[in-house]
């Protein structure tokens, strides 16, 4: 699964996923912090619609952090403050990037998890829907 | 006349300090910073907006210290962001990609997906809400589980949240002018100090950190006749935009790291303007303003679209075209800072004022005699 899908699910979802896929490598692997986590910015680049161009919109407070397995650096990223989670995260990324045999098992989990999240989202769009505007014609 | 070095007041300074905690605790009832989270979204969406940092934790945490004080908030946002490192530049965020959870149009009564009312105050009476001073937790829990269970017996809907732009809609008319994809990257008026004339990207910046208020009033100036720009607003819409910053080394999209989503109000207001058409003729066109800042806080965004569509148009000499007014004067740290310094000492340069004035009138007196 492509890390940008497979991150997506982790931090939307819940997080004792996370927790569970990276207790998993580090019982079986030693997993070296090179940083723990810690707090910074991520600027945000944004396009703006009236004339296509790109400016910074602002920068959101994001918790990082890095493990290394073997030679594999992984990092976690995540916005908030959440250093359990960004943690979990380098961990799983590490795995990921090192081609861990377990990491073959996860995607049935992930995938379970990202239908949870769709069943979610289609809930709560179709609350929204509930405020969408029916216009009458008033007839004279 | 020289600078002459004073000291003292440290027991009075430390004596100030214990005073101003002794006024956030004697009502006796503290405020816990969770309950400022899930109940004063509005205030924590302005305080973010205006300190340009997107931390709904770090802002609820500077509205209780700061004692509610939005300057005193934005100002404790702004110190301690300045105290991290920036890690990543995220990628382009594409707004159609925001998640919709309101949007609106002034411009048509029938938009591409519909008009989406979401959470709003407009359409509340302006009446103070007596019975709140006696809502109970039993009777919030009740009201969330009925309205919950309404919900989930609705059908699901389909699609994810996205919708098209009115803006879009109407370039594909041939109406407004379309513009190819800019990749130029944007200056940051965080990094370097700006020149004018500032560049779209530093106007943009400046004015989606502005303080609403000031915001606010130069585009409610130009609308009233300080300016030349009385829009009609295309597109209001409220969501949630999705981050992602690049992976090292990382060849494409799927590669990078989702990081989470920020909430946003974005605006598109269309401006009549002026123009000759190819038969030398007077026509109107249509230009677009732009604005956006986090949190939902439409007010703001929809000014920020007509001061930005009055900076693409320096000619005029009206004030909210004249960036250096306009950018100048926006900011809550610049603004407030420089009129709250007036009341620090300034025994010396005021004595110097005093010895101007006596001695002139030492002369003229001398003079009259």
């Amino acid at each position: 699964m492509k890390r940008r899908r497979m991150t997506e699910i982790l931090i939307e979802g819940n997080p004792e996923l996370a927790d569970r896929l990276a207790s998993e490598i580090r019982h079986h692997y030693p997993v070296r912090e090179l940083a723990a986590p810690r707090q910074g910015l991520t600027m945000i680049k944004m396009r703006e619609t009236a004339k296509q161009s790109l400016f910074y919109l602002g920068e959101v407070l994001v918790t990082e952090a890095k493990v290394e397995i073997g030679d594999h650096i992984g990092v976690g990223i995540v916005a908030g403050v959440r250093e359990k989670l960004a943690g979990d995260l380098a961990v799983i990324d590490a795995a990921c990037r090192a081609g861990l045999s377990e990491t073959a098992g996860w995607t049935a989990m992930l995938e379970a998890e990202e239908i949870r999240l769709a069943d979610r989202k289609r809930r709560e769009l179709a609350a929204l829907e509930k405020t969408k505007v029916q216009f009458d014609t008033m007839e004279e | 006349m020289g600078y002459v070095a004073v000291k003292g007041g440290t027991e009075a300074i430390e004596a100030s300090i214990d005073r101003l905690k002794y006024e956030r605790l004697k009502g006796g009832e503290q405020v816990e910073v969770s309950a400022i989270l899930s109940s004063m979204r509005l205030l924590i969406d302005q305080v973010m907006s205006e300190a340009s940092l997107y931390s709904p934790e770090l802002a609820a945490l500077a509205i209780k210290q700061a004692e509610g004080s939005m300057e005193e908030a934005v100002f404790l946002l702004r110190a301690h962001r300045s105290t991290l490192p920036r890690l990543y530049y995220s990628e382009t965020v594409e707004p159609e990609r925001m998640a919709v959870e309101r949007r609106i149009s002034a411009s048509f009564k029938d938009i591409p997906g519909g008009q989406l009312l979401g959470a709003t105050h407009d359409y509340t009476h302006r009446l103070i809400d007596f019975s709140l001073l006696e809502e109970q937790e039993e009777e919030r829990q009740q009201w969330l589980q009925q309205y919950e269970g309404e919900l989930s017996a609705l059908e699901d809907a389909a699609g994810d949240g996205t919708y098209p732009k009115v803006v879009e809609y109407l370039r594909n008319e041939g109406l407004f002018e379309t513009f190819e994809p800019d990749n130029t990257e944007p200056d940051d008026v965080t990094k370097n100090v700006f020149q004018f004339p500032a560049s779209r990207s530093e106007r943009l910046q400046i004015l989606t950190r502005g303080q609403t208020g000031a915001v606010t009033a130069l585009g409610y100036a130009s609308l009233r006749g300080y300016g030349q720009v009385h829009p009609t607003v295309g597109e209001v819409r409220v969501g949630y935009l999705p981050i992602t910053v690049p992976a090292h080394g990382g060849e494409d999209g799927d590669d990078s790291y989702y990081i989470g989503s920020v909430r946003a109000t974005e605006v598109e207001s269309f401006v009549p303007m002026p123009t000759k058409g190819p038969d030398g003729k007077q026509e109107l066109r249509f230009e677009i303003g732009y604005g956006i800042c986090y949190g939902q806080n439409e007010t703001k965004a929809i000014a920020m679209s007509i001061l930005d569509q009055c900076l693409e148009h320096p000619e005029s000499d009206a004030p909210s075209h004249d960036e250096e007014f306009v950018l100048l004067h926006v900011d809550t740290v610049e603004s407030t800072g420089f009129i709250s310094h007036l009341k620090m000492p300034h025994y010396v340069t005021f004595q110097s004022k005093l010895d101007s004035v006596r001695n002139t009138r030492k002369g003229r007196d001398g003079h009259e005699s």
